[in-house]
């Protein structure tokens, strides 16, 4: 067989060199690698169909960035009468002036609860132990 | 005239932004355009930054691709430039470390691989019998046989990868061929020489 049968034998693929190369091992790049090049190409892979989504998911992260830059203030404004401490009912009564305790518990008498009255006289005898009431004079 | 082939047609579809046609185009072509470098330039660490620098010339140049031949002629015309860079910086570097006697160096690189031991024997101890008759093969020879058997490309798409004229690439596969042959032959007659041992 000369060299132009023994090529034209090999170009049509089926020759015995031809089967031994591909007997061979066939060594592929190491995933390595082939996650690099996916990298630089952009998409690793993904479907297209997800370039949409990846974009809304960033319009609406960006909007909730903004509105809470914008808008944090007013909002804190607004909100901040419910960062304050719940006043308790009795604290509220302690902060009462001394005529206008004096004059509740007047009522109170007035009223007939008087074991009412002698407690409210007691607690404001606490809050104010230096008044002298002038009923008690 | 546009070619069609089932890659081309995912290489357009990636230069428009379909990433998905990447990841298909990148896995039909992975495998021989690795094993091309590899057995070509006989370094596996060589060959891994070649095969990277391919794609990233790949990606970089898609939005111009047009499918005017096979696209494997397209991949592989890249990297036969890709190729041809490192065996002029390697060439440069042997230069320099010759210390600038031309003369020997390029005797040195002219001169058959089955004359330069230092160079072949460790690639071919660890390769079955053609294996290392490929790696012994001078380089032009290396190629245009790689091409063919990777690719399934014609002596007429070899000598357009490798910018040479026809009968330059045919002279070039038949003298591939013809050794190889020879080696086999060889192999067979000889059966203490394995056909098949660890391979790269």
């Amino acid at each position: 067989m000369d060299s132009g049968d023994e090529l034209n034998q090999f170009l049509q693929g089926d020759s015995p060199l031809s089967q031994a190369y591909r007997g061979e091992d066939a060594p592929l790049p190491p995933a390595a690698l082939d996650r690099e090049v996916l990298r630089g190409a952009g998409g690793g892979g993904k479907s297209p169909c997800l370039a949409p989504l990846a974009f809304a998911a960033c319009a609406l992260l960006s909007v909730a960035l903004v509105a809470a830059v914008v808008l944090a203030p007013a909002t804190r404004g607004t909100d901040a009468p419910r960062m304050t401490p719940v006043r308790l009912y009795s604290e509220a009564t302690d902060a009462r002036l001394p005529s206008d305790w004096l004059a509740d518990i007047a009522a109170l008498h007035r009223a007939g609860r008087h074991r009412e009255a002698a407690e409210e006289m007691r607690r404001f005898h606490s809050v104010y132990p230096q008044y002298i009431v002038p009923s008690e004079e | 005239m546009e070619w069609h082939d089932e890659d081309s047609r995912l290489m357009l579809r990636y230069a428009r932004g379909d990433a998905g046609a990447f990841a298909s185009l990148y896995s039909r072509n992975k495998g021989p355009l690795y094993r091309y470098l590899l057995r070509y330039v006989r370094n596996a660490g060589a060959a891994a930054d070649l095969f990277q620098e391919v794609w990233s010339r790949l990606i970089a140049t898609r939005s111009r691709y047009e499918p005017r031949a096979k696209f494997a002629t397209f991949l592989f015309h890249i990297a036969h430039n890709c190729a041809m860079d490192f065996f002029r910086r390697d060439a440069n570097l042997q230069r320099s470390l010759h210390g600038g006697d031309v003369d020997a160096h390029l005797h040195a690189v002219e001169a058959p691989e089955e004359q330069r031991p230092d160079r072949v024997a460790e690639f071919a101890e660890q390769q079955s019998a053609l294996l290392a008759a490929i790696a012994a093969l001078p380089r032009e020879q290396r190629e245009a046989f790689l091409l063919h058997e990777e690719t399934g490309l014609t002596i007429e798409e070899i000598a357009r990868v490798t910018d040479v004229p026809v009968e330059t690439a045919k002279s070039r596969l038949r003298y591939a061929v013809r050794k190889l042959k020879n080696t086999l032959v060889t192999a067979t007659a000889a059966p203490s020489l394995p056909l098949r041992a660890r391979t790269v």
